[in-house]
């Protein structure tokens, strides 16, 4: 399925960009009950700046407390230390402005709704539009994923991948200025996954929200991202920050073969199997 | 072709043996084995049930028993539902709530019935609360193991879009543990029955467990035995009903079906 077909069948003002705020992240630190009573910690101490607009991906090795981070940033956890602002905002509880999408989509997904209502549960509580408008509305953004003909399909009659595509429409009928992202793309195959990587991409182009992926996939961090932030062993830190500086559009196959983008991966490949090696004697 | 013989086949065989069983009853009872009666010929037995069909004397303690179980039913299940999602869903309410319904959980229904029997008479009331107690427990332990069995993605889901503590237990606590809260009501319906025939006999105004009891005092043998049947028939028609509503309300836990 080709990503310029389902482009070309959207409807334009679907939801015009809305204006981002900075999002902040400052000295979020955070650590939890350990069953022995210690605490422990699984962010040492981690500050980000995302500009409005910005790709930011956030690498680290497995375990190591990016996901915990997100959803701090997402304001599904409290921090133990720190806080995070989006614009002039405090974020202490879910801000109506960031979404978060999954990496288990069949946990994510409900499935005794259809995939249209899953999509109008976005959004239908806070708008209080028309049962036509509010139709309209989970159809252009499921036809932005090109699934228009599923809309009363349940989701577990679909692929992983179309799963995945009916949480991304979902996230973004939300029209939230921040995505964050918690590894989306790592539980589909992996033709599925490039697929994945230019829908997100063209959304983000269209839509202009602020972007923030979690994910250990090296190659999908640097492919997408502006920035891509790297995190330590747990409890963790930011070890650094790097712009990738490729230029866009991005291309599945040539943007992945050019010199830039295998320096980087080089790089970032060699400062995490180094810091694991680390992790692993020490 | 081939499925449509084995599902005819597996009729055959599965009318083959109670088939069978009430041939050997009629042989039985007719030759003197068995002392007619105590157990008159199935044969007598079922023109006496179709006479009950026929004559529509069935529907009086019929219609009786159905309004005392789902009355009876319908209190239990509510009331179970509503405590359930709230000791699945809050630990201090579990903690509560738990010393108490263990204590009464195994205690079998019918023991109750003297001390209800004492506050509320021998009438409807006495029988709809033993049906509601019965039906109650089964519910709520499955209720509270269905809400812990929520996905905390699916919590988080509905928190990343907004929703409310009441939004998420009606949109998300509810229905994702209905398959478990079903579950509780398949057994509470069986239990029901039970409790409801068990409490028409004691008593002793009306329903089909009033209508075999009172048949056997008076050895109206035939007729006891025959509302029996109508009971049976009964049980077994609630089955079917109940594994249809089942079917439509959590059709999304069994997708393979599809």
């Amino acid at each position: 399925m080709s990503i310029v077909t389902h482009r070309r069948s959207m409807r334009t003002g679907a939801g015009a960009p809305v204006a981002g705020s900075r999002l902040l992240v400052d000295e979020i630190g955070k650590s939890f009950l350990g069953p022995d009573g210690g605490t422990i910690a699984a962010i040492g101490n981690v500050s980000l700046d995302v500009a409005p607009g910005e790709f930011l991906a956030i690498v680290g090795p497995s375990g190591c407390g990016k996901s915990t981070l997100l959803q701090v940033i997402a304001g599904l956890m409290l921090p133990s230390s720190g806080k995070v602002r989006l614009g002039e905002h405090d974020v202490t509880g879910e801000p109506a402005h960031m979404v978060y999408l999954f990496q288990q989509y069949s946990k994510s997904l409900l499935p005794w709704m259809t995939v249209a209502n899953n999509v109008m549960f976005a959004f239908s509580h806070r708008l209080k539009l028309s049962s036509n408008a509010a139709a309209a509305r989970c159809r252009d953004y499921l036809a932005m994923v090109g699934l228009a003909d599923f809309a009363q399909h349940y989701p577990w009659q679909l692929s992983g991948g179309m799963q995945q595509r009916v949480a991304i429409a979902r996230a973004l009928a939300a029209e939230p200025q921040v995505l964050l992202m918690d590894e989306p793309f790592s539980s589909v195959d992996a033709l599925t996954r490039l697929d994945l990587h230019a829908l997100i991409l063209d959304l983000w182009t269209e839509k202009r929200f602020t972007a923030v992926l979690v994910t250990h996939d090296v190659d999908e961090a640097i492919f997408l991202a502006d920035r891509v932030a790297v995190l330590t062993q747990r409890p963790a830190m930011l070890s650094e920050v790097i712009e990738t500086k490729l230029p866009r559009p991005r291309h599945a196959i040539e943007t992945r073969e050019s010199r830039a983008f295998l320096a980087l991966r080089h790089r970032l490949l060699k400062y995490l199997l180094a810091r694991n090696q680390d992790g692993a004697h020490g | 072709m081939a499925s449509f013989r084995r599902h005819v086949i597996a009729v055959v065989l599965g009318i083959a043996v109670p088939l069978a069983g009430l041939i050997a009853l009629e042989i039985a009872s007719r030759s003197g084995w068995v002392n007619p009666t105590f157990l008159p010929p199935p044969s007598t037995i079922l023109a006496t049930f179709w006479g009950i069909i026929a004559s529509g004397s069935f529907i009086a303690p019929l219609g009786q028993t159905l309004l005392l179980l789902f009355t009876g039913y319908g209190i239990g299940c509510a009331a179970a539902i509503a405590l359930g999602v709230l000791m699945g869903s809050s630990r201090p309410v579990f903690n509560l709530f738990e010393p108490l319904t263990e204590l009464l959980r195994p205690l079998p229904k019918p023991a109750l019935l003297p001390a209800l029997i004492l506050f509320l008479g021998l009438g409807a009331r006495m029988e709809i609360t033993i049906v509601a107690l019965g039906c109650f427990f089964p519910v709520l332990i499955n209720t509270i193991q269905g809400v812990r069995a929520v996905e905390p993605t699916m919590i988080n889901t509905a928190r990343t879009f907004g929703h409310g503590p009441m939004a998420i237990w009606r949109r998300i606590l509810l229905p994702a543990s209905a398959p478990y809260i079903l579950a509780g009501m398949r057994i509470s319906l069986g239990l029901g029955l039970i409790l409801v025939v068990t409490a028409e006999m004691i008593a002793g105004s009306g329903g089909l467990g009033d209508s075999i009891l009172s048949a056997q005092r008076t050895f109206l043998v035939k007729e006891s035995y025959a509302w029996l049947v109508v009971l049976a028939l009964l049980g077994l028609l609630l089955t079917w009903l109940f594994t249809w509503v089942e079917r439509r309300l959590a059709f999304w836990n069994a997708p393979q079906v599809q």
